[in-house]
């Protein structure tokens, strides 16, 4: 069934100030499953986000690594990350991780940004940036908790993962889903991804993963990128941020400061006005000359 | 009979006193866009938001400049005696028009000397917080939100001074404003409002 693509916030606008879960929610809540354990470190998701947002192809060097790039860049808004772990005493494990942006459902790329429209979140989860409306500041990049956002020095505006969108909105499930040959992205209503993930951590705690985990971390609202881990007692090895906060300290006290500053200056103002109507002005009471 | 008129500031000091004040109000107007989204549509008197982005730190750039000439011409004048130290225990008396209750000022009275220590110290603020946020991609993210807080924490700062500057400059002491405008003064402002430098000025 094809989405309508409602709004729920727009960045800079007072649905960006509003708390989370106060804000109304109508149609259909997606989100992504990536369940690592299933993971063959193909990189056919790679590919399919790149082919499909016709994302400019990047050289890649040899570092050492299974990894394809560095890092994540304007072009590059999905990265395999290959986190080789000492599992145990005598093994190790690829801690793959999905790195793309988890659309928070309280994004803090959304909450930093300056620009109205810049950042939209749609009522299906789906954050999406425009950039058109895009001044470049960057504060996006340091208001995720989980470094996404990418700036492009060419077109300074920014840009990461967008779900897809445009095929979601066909109804479609993202670009990565469709490829992943093992089903360990898979792609549903929030509600069935959250019952599937249960079931897949339960399955994984039987066979010996104790810490067996789903990642949807409360601290941004939880997220539309959901993560199954079997080692969710090591959420770091997966370069997974165990307490990620949408708009931590600096930002929410600056939130704070910018509402009481703007009265400040509103009395500033007033201030010098009630001081001249109370004063009057001071002249140099001069014999001299008029005016003076 | 025209007044008899005193040189006050030079063609210079005005030049870089209004490279300060002009950039500063081009970025306190392109800042409080960034600050608050009402007020956004300020970017357009400078080509839009991209525009404001990229404007904001050059500005900002000559603005640091300028305060810093602005410092090294003025700074000899500035540093607070005795009487400028009874002057401030005496403000109250100076707001409220009672100059015979206050002590005579020099060239600059003290409020004047603390105006210029304290936007001297926000334009150290300024530049330090508004270089990592012009350049985000050599810092970690909890520097640059720390930054932003204490940007705007200066810029608020710098921005009430600004309103009392403002408007004792202009509206409060009719015969300030020319000052730095055409660089004089009449004797009798002098006397008035800074007796201890109008001696200086006629007798020597
Ligand atoms: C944009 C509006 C501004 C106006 C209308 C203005 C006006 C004036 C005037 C009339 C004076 C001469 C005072 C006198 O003769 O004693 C003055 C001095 C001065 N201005 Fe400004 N100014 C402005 C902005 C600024 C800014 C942004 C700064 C610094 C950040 C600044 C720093 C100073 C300093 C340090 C002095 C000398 C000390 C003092 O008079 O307080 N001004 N200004
Ligand atoms: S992961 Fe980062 S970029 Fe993606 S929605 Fe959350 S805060 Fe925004
Ligand atoms: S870089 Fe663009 S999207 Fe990011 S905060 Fe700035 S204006 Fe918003």
């Amino acid at each position: 069934m094809p989405d309508t693509l409602a709004i729920k916030r727009i960045s800079a606008t007072p649905s960006a100030m509003i708390p989370l879960s106060s804000l109304r929610s109508s149609g259909p809540v997606y989100s992504k499953l990536v369940d690592i354990s299933k993971c063959i470190g193909c990189k056919g998701c790679e590919v399919a986000c790149k082919e499909w947002n016709d994302l400019k192809v990047e050289q890649t060097a040899n570092f050492g690594s299974y990894q394809s790039h560095k890092d994540l860049s304007s072009n590059t808004w999905l990265l395999m990350r290959f986190n080789e772990v000492a599992v145990g005493d005598d093994d190790v494990d690829w801690l793959i991780k999905k790195d793309a942006c988890l659309h928070c459902e309280d994004p803090g790329c959304l909450f930093a940004c300056p620009a109205p429209g810049a950042i939209v979140q749609y009522q299906n989860g789906i954050v999406d940036f425009n950039q058109d409306q895009c001044i470049g500041c960057q504060y996006c990049v340091s208001g995720c908790p989980f470094d996404i956002p990418r700036f492009d020095k060419e077109t300074k505006t920014v840009a990461k993962c967008n779900m897809c969108i445009d095929r979601v909105e066909a109804g479609l499930e993202p670009a990565c889903v469709k490829t992943c040959p093992t089903n360990a992205i898979q792609w549903g209503l929030k509600e069935d991804m959250l019952a599937l993930a249960e079931k897949k951590v339960e399955t994984m705690q039987r066979r010996g993963f104790e810490h067996a985990a789903l990642y949807n971390p409360g601290g941004v609202g939880g997220t539309h990128m959901m993560y199954v881990v079997p080692h969710g007692d090591r959420l770091e090895d997966y370069s997974l941020p165990a307490h990620p906060v949408a708009s931590p300290m600096p930002l929410s006290g600056l939130n704070v400061l910018q509402r009481v500053g703007s009265y400040l200056l509103g009395f500033g103002v007033l201030g010098a006005l009630g001081h001249l109507l109370a004063f009057g002005q001071e002249s140099a009471e001069d014999s001299e000359g008029p005016g003076a | 009979m025209s007044p008899r008129l005193l040189p006050r500031f030079s063609f210079l000091e005005r030049v870089v006193h209004w490279v300060v004040g002009v950039t500063f109000v081009v970025l306190l107007l392109t800042g409080l866009a960034f600050s608050y989204p009402s007020l956004f549509w300020l970017t357009m008197f400078v080509g839009g938001g991209p525009a404001a982005r990229v404007l904001h730190p050059q500005v900002g750039a000559l603005f640091g400049v300028g305060l810093l000439v602005m410092f090294l011409l003025w700074v000899k004048d500035m540093f607070l005696d005795a009487l400028d130290k009874q002057w401030l225990g005496a403000v109250k008396h100076y707001a409220m028009h009672e100059r015979d209750k206050v002590p005579p000022a020099g060239k600059y009275n003290a409020g004047q000397k603390m105006f210029f220590w304290l936007q001297s110290l926000l334009g150290v603020l300024f530049v330090v917080t508004g270089l990592l946020l012009w350049f985000p991609e050599y810092f970690g993210a909890g520097l640059l939100n720390t930054a932003r807080l204490l940007h705007y924490v200066g810029a608020l700062g710098g921005a009430l001074l600004l309103i009392v500057h403002v408007y004792l400059g202009t509206v409060a002491y009719p015969g300030t404003a020319r000052s730095m405008i055409d660089g004089k003064v009449t004797e009798a402002w002098a006397r008035h409002h800074h007796p201890r430098w109008s001696g200086d000025r006629a007798d020597g």
